[in-house]
């Protein structure tokens, strides 16, 4: 994506969303959604970790500090995940992450985290619209403009 | 909990109190007293570990916190605790500190005696060090206990100036200013069966107004909290990328903070670990996604990752900004982020040994709105 494209009006800009999912639920989910051949936005960068529950803060915080417009943590429905319970501690540690921006007033808006287990192509397909759409309306990262963090 | 008074004698808090600790060493019921003592240049106190009564001259008035006295005391039991009672001074906030290390399994409680002191609030080590009044710091500030004057505060480090509680709980034996008469009395308070032991055959009066101390403990506490309240509303507007990206432009990524730090103690932190090492390319990939690139780089990231790691165990002894060498007024933001953390957990940091830390416990049936909306 060209500098001058990046710069243009909200709509049609792109946002770049980084997504963290885990190995035996969402990453699955997003595989069937492409075996599927279920359409939906390019926007997003998939990276697939073992489990939510291994994606650290710092993680987030670093593909927002760097520009990402949105970070994407999707994780097994509660109950359901392969190391018993990494979604439950990626829960408590989204509440953490999010109370912290919160307090800062940096856009906790671009953190999502979802439970997309790995029959649910559709669901996942349908969240990466649902977030490219939100995350455009919100417009580009602020904090991509500073250089000096 | 047992109340006693502890006779000043000819006017000398500092040293009657070196009295009642050199009895205690000597009673032979503890085998060593880590206290605060001056060094010989009298710049600056540090926690000494004393074996014999006969060194002991310390300062636990001393208006200074150079270290975490939490660490030194982790220090002292991770490898192996002590396998006879050692007494150990702390203040308030270092006693959280330690019950936090406790928890993280970086300190052992076996065999260790908490002489917890009341704490009136600590002065930037170089203001310690290089006093501008006539007296000395200590002399300064039982003055203004004395008289119950605030002269003290002008000094006081801006954690202390808002501190969570001055009062020590979680202790063995309490020595405590509030609630008596300076010039007269000092309390000497037993909280556990072994506190109440070692001051056993010590010579202490009865209390004479047991009402008195309860009465000045909630009005310092209520004192702080209304300074608490102000100060954090007075910080409120800390927010968004622009403010926080121009509080931090001094950070240098020296990591004195988190060397400071009683709560940071990974051996590696991943800051130092070779994960920011990286291939000169992708330095210049950075540069070109925002045009240009600052470096050292990642102040921010550190500081916020940090912040991630510790803030729910933040006992808020503010010897993270003591300790950085630019100054930044670390507690601005890290007081109201800890706030609002401990919070959301409903989590209060060095309370309670039993109270789990949030990180490391989860509930089925909790935060249901997170990943569902």
């Amino acid at each position: 994506m060209s500098e001058e494209k990046k710069n243009h009006s909200k709509e049609d800009f792109e946002p770049k969303i980084v997504g963290f999912l885990c190995n035996w639920c969402s990453y699955a989910g997003a595989d069937l959604a492409g075996t599927s051949r279920i359409q939906y936005p390019p926007n997003v960068r998939i990276i697939r970790v073992m489990c939510s529950g291994s994606v650290d803060s710092m993680y987030i915080l670093r593909a927002l500090l760097e520009g990402a417009d949105g970070v994407f943590v999707g994780g097994c429905h509660p109950g359901d995940c392969h190391y018993i319970d990494g979604n439950y501690k990626a829960r408590r540690r989204m509440v953490l992450l999010e109370n912290i921006l919160g307090t800062l007033g940096l856009e906790k808006e671009r953190v999502w985290l979802r439970w997309i287990s790995a029959s649910e192509g559709q669901k996942f397909a349908d969240t990466m619209k649902e977030m490219t759409e939100k995350i455009r309306k919100l417009g580009p990262n602020p904090i991509a403009k500073h250089w000096n963090l | 909990m047992t109340q006693k008074a502890l006779k000043i004698k000819e006017n000398d808090v500092v040293g009657s109190i070196n009295d009642f600790l050199r009895q205690l060493l000597s009673s032979g019921k503890i085998q060593a007293l880590l206290v605060p003592q001056s060094t010989p240049s009298k710049k600056v106190v540090y926690p000494v570990l004393i074996a014999d009564p006969k060194k002991l001259h310390s300062d636990i008035i001393a208006p200074v916190l150079p270290v975490a006295t939490a660490t030194v005391v982790s220090k002292l039991t991770k490898v192996q605790p002590p396998s006879k009672p050692i007494g150990v001074v702390m203040r308030a906030c270092q006693i959280r500190a330690l019950v936090e290390l406790v928890k993280l399994n970086q300190a052992s409680l076996s065999n260790i005696i908490i002489i917890g002191v009341d704490c009136p609030g600590t002065f930037p080590i170089n203001v310690y060090a290089d006093f501008p009044e006539k007296k000395t710091p200590t002399h300064f500030l039982l003055e203004t206990l004395l008289k119950k004057t605030k002269d003290a505060d002008q000094y006081l480090r801006s954690a202390c100036h808002v501190c969570k509680d001055p009062i020590p709980t979680n202790v063995d034996i309490v020595l405590g200013f509030y609630g008596i008469d300076l010039d007269k009395e000092l309390i000497v308070e037993a909280h556990s069966e072994i506190g109440r032991e070692l001051i056993k055959d010590i010579p202490l009066e009865e209390i004479t107004d047991d009402k008195a101390r309860e009465k000045a403990i909630k009005d310092q506490r209520e004192m702080k909290d209304k300074q608490r309240a102000v100060f954090l509303k007075d910080k409120e507007g800390m927010k968004g990328i622009e403010k926080i990206a121009e509080f931090f432009d001094k950070c240098v990524n020296c990591h004195n903070c988190r060397q400071a730090c009683p709560i940071c103690y990974c051996k590696e932190c991943l800051f130092d670990s070779a994960v920011f090492d990286a291939e000169a390319y992708k330095f210049i990939r950075r540069a070109e996604n925002k045009g240009l690139f600052k470096l050292p780089s990642d102040a921010l990231l550190f500081q916020l990752g940090r912040m991630n790691h510790m803030i729910l165990s933040c006992v808020q002894c503010g010897l993270c900004e003591q300790a950085c060498p630019n100054m930044i007024p670390l507690m601005e933001v890290f007081i109201p982020a800890a706030e609002n953390a401990q919070k959301e957990f409903a989590y209060h940091p060095g309370k309670d040994k039993a109270e789990k830390i949030p990180m490391i416990v989860y509930r089925e049936d909790e935060f249901l709105e997170v990943g569902e909306k």
